[in-house]
């Protein structure tokens, strides 16, 4: 689960790393009396969770309350990868020189935890060369103080910026470890003339696998009502903008059916997964969540039965196809008691295929590509 | 580091076997021909479950029966102490199929693995299977699978069956197949496995499912090229239309900008010799031609 900026921020502040004063704004009216507070010059910032929100316009310098009334209509009314904005951040503008990058992330390939920092962060940080990035990996106990300091030299800090980088990147580790994150990243981390430091922005992500054990985060509902129906029913699910539905039994089966329908000119309009057992309730209530896609033309069911039944999942498809509205639904039936399953939806007008290649074909040309 | 796989007949145990899905697949298992010697869930010794006697305890289970090896259906709050209690008690390779583990207790599992030279396989893995031995240690539905030369790895479990199902109507019966696991760190990787097949004198041939995400296709490019690996490969990576940053179902299945892409794990394998197949329907044509 990936946080909002002020929401990482606020996360920030309880572990002792500076942040600039802030206010959170949820209408206009808010942003401007936030402006009271703050002060002027301000930074306005779009709350989105997409990337790419400083390409996209997304943050803003104001000067003045006249700019700030007019620049807080627009993030208003911004999408980030078409995701509208929640709230703005009305921020003190800092005055810095130096932005610097650091952060605790997991390493998959070493299957560890690791610090990551640069002496040059900012927008697009990935894309810069790897040469810049220093990394020292971080132990299931946490960071020790040479570790950290060591950090600190191999970027060549000196002077009161090492000792306040040295206390931001423990302070940020156990951040990390203790809210157990996936990701906990300061971007820019920004430096005074005076030498000290400041988190100018936050991306944390956190372990969803984890959110037992900090139900503090777990009460935040999902943006989007289907997800929210996905997430009721524990199906994996990915809204995207094609036009054929894909439901299957499998992240990797539903997976390389997307691929399947690309390959045949297509696009998928969700990645849906039932997941194991694939019962016949579980079934009708997939076809009626994906019903709700407004792009969906067509949905494309991909089963392959081991321990699922597909005779289960042949009745949930006769059970919602009778109902009103509903795109045309083709399937793919492999596996224990397909035949079974085949001659239960013989007559039902859901046309069933021995490959996902000829189910697919079928499911692109009607949506169209 | 390397590990043993149990023989035919060995006794394995079934920690969290008095579950729904416990007690359902220690059923499958048995009828598989799998020797499922004991269960364990803590509070429900004394009970039979499947005609299997259960104990509170793995030390109980494994005084019993002799048990070396044992397969998890336990939730994931309880999967690091459930493997805890079992490497301490003597169990060597656990099959851990429960999903939705926290990332911290995955690793702390591969630590305390190197440390006692135990073997943890997943977490959220289908299991493992070895035909030829009718030693069934997971979910995975028994009639894909038949007896033969291949050795299947795969980070999903619904395509592992797919494709051994494709190998099997095709006649190329599997020695082994393991699921590695959707998550994004494996107890053990995809890479371990290889070297398993390296030094497996069954295994004529190795199919790898790989998914975007990670970069474990990566790693195990490396190591192909690096360790000479003798035998003919073919991989399939599923998810080359897939966007970015979004989670497709596995935890593992993520592609963060240029890392975790199927196009760099498909040039990377392809590099190293193996051959990868663009669909799963391609794969069996594929390892025909490499035998």
């Amino acid at each position: 689960m990936r946080l909002f900026e002020y929401e990482g921020k606020a996360l920030f502040s309880r572990y002792g790393i500076p942040v600039p004063r802030s206010k959170l704004a949820r209408d206009e009216s808010q942003a401007l009396s936030a402006l009271g507070e703050v002060g002027l010059p301000a930074v306005l910032k779009a709350q989105v969770l997409s990337g790419g929100r400083g390409n996209a316009g997304g943050v803003v310098l104001v000067r003045t309350r006249g700019d700030a009334e007019k620049e807080a209509g627009r993030l208003f009314a911004l999408k980030v990868g078409g995701e509208p904005t929640r709230a703005l951040l009305v921020e003190e503008a800092s005055e810095h020189g130096e932005e610097m990058y650091v952060s605790i992330t997991l390493n998959r390939g070493r299957r560890e935890f690791v610090a990551l920092a640069s002496r040059s962060g900012g927008m697009e940080v990935e894309s810069r060369a790897e040469g810049a990035m220093v990394d020292v990996p971080v132990p299931l106990e946490g960071l020790s103080d040479s570790a950290a300091s060591e950090l600190g030299a191999r970027l060549g800090l000196s002077g009161k910026t090492s000792a306040e980088f040295r206390s931001i990147l423990l302070k940020l580790e156990r951040l990390c470890r203790e809210e157990e994150c996936e990701l906990a990243e300061i971007n820019p981390l920004a430096v005074h003339a005076d030498g000290s430091l400041i988190a100018l922005d936050s991306k944390v992500v956190l372990d969803d696998n984890a959110l037992f054990r900090h139900p503090e985060f777990s009460q935040l509902p999902p943006e989007d009502p289907l997800e929210g129906e996905a997430a009721r029913f524990g199906f994996a699910f990915v809204r995207l903008d094609g036009r054929v539905a894909v439901v299957g039994n499998g992240a990797g089966l539903v997976l390389s059916t997307l691929d399947l329908v690309a390959d045949a000119g297509g696009k998928a309009a969700c990645f849906l997964d039932l997941g194991g057992g694939a019962q016949r309730d579980r079934v009708e209530a997939a076809l009626r969540l994906v019903r709700g896609l407004p792009s969906a033309r067509a949905v494309l069911v991909n089963i392959f039965g081991g321990i699922t039944r597909t005779t289960d999942v042949a009745e949930g498809l006769i059970d919602v196809v009778s109902e009103r509205p509903m795109v045309p639904v083709f399937a793919r039936i492999s596996g224990a008691e397909e035949a079974e399953a085949r001659a239960l939806l013989s007559g039902s007008g859901v046309p069933v295929y021995a490959t996902a290649q000829e189910a697919v074909l079928a499911a692109v040309g009607e949506a169209g590509r | 580091m390397t590990f043993e796989m149990p023989e035919k007949g060995d006794p394995v145990i079934v920690q969290g076997i008095t579950g729904r899905y416990g007690s359902l697949h220690a059923g499958l298992m048995l009828g598989y021909g799998t020797n499922v010697a004991a269960g364990v869930t803590p509070g429900k010794g004394g009970q039979v479950v499947e005609g299997v006697p259960v104990f509170d305890t793995v030390k109980e289970a494994v005084e019993e029966t002799g048990a070396r090896a044992s397969v998890l259906f336990v939730p994931a709050p309880a999967l690091l102490p459930a493997v805890e209690e079992a490497v301490a008690a003597g169990v060597r390779l656990m099959v851990a199929i429960t999903e939705h583990v926290p990332i911290r207790d995955t690793l702390k599992a591969i630590r305390l693995c190197e440390e006692s030279g135990a073997r943890v396989i997943g977490p959220n893995t289908p299991g493992v299977i070895l035909p030829s031995r009718r030693l069934k240690l997971g979910i995975m539905p028994a009639p894909s699978f038949r007896e033969g030369g291949v050795a299947l790895f795969s980070r999903s479990g619904t395509l592992m069956y797919e494709v051994a199902d494709a190998l099997s109507k095709a006649a190329l019966g599997q020695h082994v197949a393991i699921g590695v696991g959707g998550d994004p760190v494996n107890c053990t990787t995809i890479t371990e496995c290889l070297d398993w097949a390296a030094a497996a004198d069954e295994v004529r041939s190795v199919v790898v499912v790989g998914e975007i995400g990670g970069d474990a296709e990566e790693r195990l490019a490396e190591h192909i090229v690096e360790s000479r690996f003798p035998k003919p490969l073919v991989a399939y990576i599923a998810g080359r239309s897939a966007p970015k940053e979004k989670h497709m179902g596995h935890a593992g299945a993520i592609i963060y900008g240029d890392y975790g892409t199927a196009e760099s794990k498909i040039a990377s394998l392809k590099r190293a010799g193996a051959k990868v197949a663009t669909t799963t329907s391609e794969i069996p044509a594929l390892v025909s031609d490499a035998r």
